[in-house]
């Protein structure tokens, strides 16, 4: 059993080392290789379960609280690798812009730590254990910039806002508590397909709480204000980790919830009937977060923008699930993985184009950037273009898989508006590709000076190869994410 | 008409010679020759092995080999020898090999395929889009400081591409498809990948990889900056020309559809014109919408096979085609696809991207997206649309080909005939000129649907030739509106004749390209049953764009290069250097050579647009149409598949039996 639990234990006890390794030493240099190294680890020892399986191994012990099934076992791969890729970024990121201090590394691995518990979590104990562990580093990262005011700015912000869904969440979870008598999610689902729960109005009510809070944790609208502001106000890794990770544990704790608790059609007319409002979230999340990140001038708040957006796509996913049952996840357990890459990618490359007080930021900073330095804009365009969808890359399969589901879920005018959506945000991230190919700075004004960092450069590399692998053969991980919705879904 | 040129050429004076162009030039053009000429060598090769096993036969085989041989051989001697004298050794040498190497394709491909055994390499059509792909990457690796071996490594790789790509016309096409190399890619999906040929495809993938070396080669002088991204911007352009035109998994062409999209986007916004960021993204954004439309086409497609199937998943064109769809849900799919291609095409409303587009690219940009990207609008319709949706195809048949006469043939002439900037009047007789390509293929009969094909290929070289012309002149003077020149064919006689050549080619006199393929489509719609009753009225429209045309595009050449040469800048021009000329003499040549042996081009077409017609009127007939249905109201049951036929499958290399095409081809060689 402690050989499943591996990915946890990996996670907790090096943080825990290296905290003291940190104290001891007093050198902080070594610490993101080093920390980017036990993540890696752990994501190695998610995998390694994933491939032994858990069929023989007695977990009676953790139910419900913990559950490990094939789901949280493909995030326990999938975050830790996310947050990996954020530390080798934060090595650089950290150094060049003199914020070099041990605790966010630190905070990097709770917040992975909370978002693993977040993914196993079958009771809503856990479940906001593992949502407080994560939402606290989150908040802490954001507002790490102790001398930005923006960033402390987002920083408090994001935390009002953070705690203001977790009470949601927490009230819906009690008021269910009190019409079932069950905290876990299983005892939850059965509790609403008996008695009298069909009709009762707290129920809806907190269904309706619960799919605010979870809607806060993956910024959909319309509870996406606080993220521009986060997003843009943290320091670079920081928003990184938040696009990438934090985003996918959300959507971790948004599946379980909803497709384990909710998910039995059977059982509930009211309670199953989340999958229009979500739709409806989805829709108007897309379709709005693309206007107005077509409007900005920050590239980072672009990012910021399309991150939502993103969000809401994957929410389609989630939308197809009352006909597309398994599918449907499978397809947005895919887009998470290629959107992981892809946007620790992209803002990889933003990190790596600035260097101290010469941070790239807006577009204008990047004009002319693909002339000066072929291999970042390179680098830059392709993670755009995958997060465009342009096919051979990883974003394209993403997409494909998604809007497939949804048209084998029966709603054919959800996937035509979210590929016309793509429309949409193919014109931003172009914007970009304009700026940097098509464009000269203009005379005198300031412009990014790119750093230099061999552990940025690395993640980088790692996260085009896996973009690359990703477009080209996707197979794999497309048969490990429908795996995983199956066991989810039964 | 190199010695046309001659003769109304001036005596040489020396300050008239560009002359600086051409020591640049000489290391591909002599890698070109080489290559070729092995080529041709290769080609010879197992005719004369096949001949030794006759003895009876093997002197006559090689004397009209060596007659063969010899004829190119003068012919490039008489050439060269009357080419103009002012240019110099090196450039005449080269425009007399094309000359000849054109004749020994002519000659070569006059009795058709003469190999016995056509042995299909099935890596042929992979190799043809991996070549320029792995060059373009390979190419990031070499030095930008040296422009020269950028610009003699670029050329290499697309002179072997167009190289390898000369072995597709070994093969006889008949009704089947040729080259078929298919293997699983993303299981999952039922995703191959799956790229083969037929007569429809072949001779627009053998016009990408001509079209593109001499888009390179004129753009050797204009463009200057980043030089290294130009060229990769090419070879990776080439190499997803290429893929989209032979693959046969619409998954896989969709990809390669949409990898397309971004070296041509970064050419018109890199290189191009003043406003070449609103042309780029425009252009970008409107074959996006269409496009992801198509994608969503494509995944219901998909889907639909999964349900009729009964769970396995496929992307394949034959496997698609075996889907009988009800028409209401057909006709959704249908827009989807057509939405996409004739924004493509582009026809009438969604034309409006080309001018700018066109306007804004750098010549290069504009031969490439003018001589090849278009075509693949029209060339997906008439593979997809008109493949998978026959029903659907044949019930829009009459009301698009109105669209085609009004929106594109006519609009697009008197567009045309109001612009007064000539790239822009080029671009809108394109519009012209593909209405009637769409309409050829509306029509639905032999003759309209060759002359369709046809038209393809030659709306690709007198175009290229156009633009590539008038980037010439805007080279010299920066500037192309029409007002602006006047009576420069004193300066510049040579040029004059080229354009010339290429307008009369535009307007399809007879003897040149043009001619052949708006006869065929013209004659075509006249016959045409689906067209209904307005065939006759269409024809006769079509019959008036080609009056339009005359019209729009002699005007323009009157008002630039005819009339008192008053404006003072235009008195110092200079003629067409021989990097412009070697450019060019390759695609007026091909414009005679197709004017004067359709044929040669013809008979690979005819068994591919007999298939697609036969399969069309097939389902047609098997569900017929119901006028006062909302959606034509053809097969409205079930989604189901139909058996598979055994001609669509495509047969991998089966050696035809050996006597029968052995002896056709013997008889062939006896006949000449």
């Amino acid at each position: 059993m402690f050989l499943v639990l591996s990915p946890f234990i990996v996670l907790a006890v090096g943080a825990l080392l290296l905290m003291l390794a940190e104290a001891f030493t007093g050198s902080e240099r070594s610490l993101s290789v080093v920390g980017s190294i036990v993540l890696f680890a752990t994501s190695a020892c998610g995998l390694a379960v994933w491939l032994l399986g858990t069929d023989n191994v007695d977990l009676s012990v953790l139910a419900p609280w913990i559950i490990l099934d094939r789901f949280s076992l493909f995030f326990n791969a999938l975050l830790p690798f996310g947050a990996a890729l954020v530390c080798l970024l934060s090595g650089g990121y950290l150094e060049e812009h003199r914020l070099q201090r041990g605790e966010f590394y630190q905070l990097i691995f709770f917040t992975t730590l909370g978002t693993m518990f977040l993914s196993a979590a079958g009771d809503g104990l856990t479940l906001l254990l593992g949502l407080e562990t994560m939402s606290i580093g989150a908040y802490a990262l954001t507002a790490f910039r102790r001398t930005s005011t923006r960033s402390v700015e987002g920083g408090l912000k994001y935390f009002l806002l953070g705690s203001f869904s977790a009470a949601l969440l927490l009230f819906g979870l009690a008021l269910l508590y009190g019409v079932t008598g069950h905290t876990d999610l299983a005892g939850l689902r059965d509790g609403l397909a008996h008695g009298g729960a069909l009709s009762d109005p707290r129920v809806i009510f907190a269904l309706l709480l619960v799919l605010s809070g979870l809607a806060f944790k993956v910024s959909a609208f319309p509870f996406h204000m606080w993220a521009p502001d986060a997003y843009e106000g943290a320091p670079t890794p920081a928003t990184s980790l938040m696009a990438s990770t934090v985003k996918a544990g959300g959507f971790a704790m948004a599946i379980r919830v909803l497709v384990t608790a909710f998910g039995d059609p059977a059982s509930t007319s009211w309670a199953s009937g989340w999958p229009p409002v979500v739709a409806w979230l989805a829709v108007l999340t897309i379709t709005i977060g693309n206007l107005i990140a077509g409007r900005q001038d920050s590239v980072k708040r672009m990012l910021a923008y399309s991150s939502v957006v993103h969000a809401g796509y994957m929410l389609v996913g989630l939308a197809a699930f009352g006909a597309a049952k398994s599918a449907a996840i499978a397809s947005i357990l895919f887009y998470l993985v290629t959107y992981t890459v892809s946007t620790i990618g992209a803002l990889g490359v933003l990190i790596l184009a600035g260097s101290h007080g010469k941070e790239a930021v807006s577009y204008e900073d990047l004009a002319g950037i693909g002339k000066r330095h072929p291999a970042l804009g390179l680098a830059f365009s392709f993670f755009l273009l995958s997060l465009a969808g342009i096919p051979p890359t990883a974003g394209f399969f993403g997409k494909w898989y998604l809007v497939k589901a949804i048209l084998e879920g029966g709603m054919p005018l959800l996937g035509v508006i979210t590929v016309l959506n793509s429309v949409l945000s193919a014109y931003y991230y172009l914007r970009v590709l304009v700026f940097m190919y098509m464009k000269e700075p203009a005379p005198g004004a300031p412009k990014a000076v790119p750093m230099r960092s061999g552990e940025v450069n690395a993640a980088l590399v790692i996260a085009a190869v896996c973009v690359a692998l990703l477009g080209l053969r996707p197979g794999a991980t497309i048969d490990a994410s429908e795996e995983a919705a199956k066991t989810l879904v039964q | 008409m190199s010695t046309e040129a001659s003769r109304t050429s001036p005596s040489p004076s020396p300050g008239q010679i560009a002359g600086g162009g051409l020591p640049r030039g000489i290391v591909p053009l002599g890698i070109f020759a080489a290559i070729l000429l092995g080529l041709v060598g290769l080609m010879f090769a197992p005719a004369n092995e096949a001949g030794s096993i006759q003895s009876a036969k093997h002197s006559l085989d090689v004397g009209s080999n060596a007659l063969g041989a010899l004829l190119p051989i003068l012919l490039a001697a008489v050439i060269g020898y009357t080419a103009p004298k002012n240019l110099e050794r090196g450039s005449r040498i080269t425009i007399a090999i094309i000359a000849a190497l054109i004749a020994v394709f002519v000659s070569r491909m006059w009795g058709g395929p003469t190999e016995e055994h056509p042995a299909e390499t099935p890596h042929l059509l992979s190799w043809l889009i991996g070549l320029p792909m792995a060059g373009g990457f390979f190419l990031l690796f070499l030095p930008r400081q040296s422009p020269t071996l950028l610009r003699t490594y670029t050329m290499v790789v697309m002179l072997g591409t167009l190289a390898l790509s000369l072995p597709l016309l070994s093969v006889t096409m008949g009704r089947e498809f040729h080259f078929n190399h298919d293997v699983a890619w993303i299981p999952q999906f039922g995703i191959h990948y799956h790229v083969a040929i037929d007569g429809l495809s072949v001779w627009l993938v053998i016009l990408t990889t001509f079209i593109v070396p001499i888009a390179a080669f004129a753009s050797y002088g204009s463009v200057q900056n980043r030089f290294k991204e130009w060229c990769f911007a090419l070879l990776f352009l080439e190499a997803a020309m290429i893929g989209a035109f032979v693959s046969l998994d619409l998954f896989l062409f969709y990809v390669f559809w949409e990898l397309m999209l971004i070296p041509m986007y970064v050419m018109i916004g890199v290189w191009g014109g003043s406003n070449r960021i609103y042309a780029a993204i425009k252009f970008f954004l409107y074959t996006m919408v269409g496009s992801l439309l198509m994608l969503a086409a494509i995944l219901y497609m998909g889907s639909l096979y999964g349900r009729a199937s009964g769970g396995t998943f496929s992307f394949d064109y034959f496997e698609l085609q075996r889907l009988l769809i009800p028409q209401h849900v057909q006709a959704y799919l249908f827009f989807a696809f057509l939405l996409s291609f004739i924004i493509k095409v582009p026809m009438f409303p969604f034309h409006t991207w080309l001018p700018d587009a066109h306007t804004e690219a750098p010549t290069a940009g504009s031969i490439i997206l003018a001589a090849v990207m278009l075509k693949l609008g029209t060339y997906g319709y008439l593979r997809f649309n008109v493949g998978l949706f026959p029903e659907s195809s044949h019930w829009m048949a009459a009301n698009l080909a109105g669209v085609a006469v009004l929106g594109g043939i006519l609009y697009g002439a008197l567009c045309a005939w109001k612009q007064d900037d000539i790239k822009r009047l080029v671009a809108y007789s394109s519009v012209a000129h593909l209405g009637y390509v769409m309409l050829g293929i509306f029509s639905g009969t032999a003759s309209g649907l060759q002359g369709a094909v046809l038209q393809m290929v030659n709306h690709g070289i007198s175009t290229g030739l156009l633009f590539l012309l008038v980037g010439v002149v805007y080279d010299r003077r920066h500037t192309r509106a029409v007002n602006a020149f006047g009576g420069i064919a004193k300066v510049m006689p040579v040029y004059t004749a080229f354009f010339i050549i290429a307008t009369i080619a535009s307007i399809g006199v007879p003897g040149t390209n043009g001619f052949v393929g708006e006869f065929m489509v013209i004659s075509g719609t006249m016959v045409s049953k689906a067209l209904g009753h307005f065939n006759g009225v269409q024809a006769m429209g079509a019959a008036l764009g080609v009056i339009l045309g005359a019209l729009y595009m002699l005007s323009m050449v009157q008002k630039v290069f005819f009339g008192p040469l008053d404006k003072e800048e235009n008195k110092r021009l200079t003629d067409i250097n021989s990097r412009e000329l070697i450019a060019a003499v390759p695609l007026t040549i091909m414009i005679f050579v197709i004017g004067f042996f359709p044929k040669l081009f013809l008979d690979p077409i005819a068994g591919a647009t007999s298939r697609i017609q036969g399969d069309m009127e097939s389902r047609v007939l098997a569900n017929p149409p119901n006028v006062n249905a909302k959606f034509g109201g053809y097969y409205d049951g079930p989604v189901r598949l139909q058996a598979r036929k055994a001609e669509a499958t495509p047969l991998l290399a089966t050696p035809p039996a050996a006597d029968a095409p052995a002896a056709a081809a013997q008889a062939n060689v006896e006949g000449k």
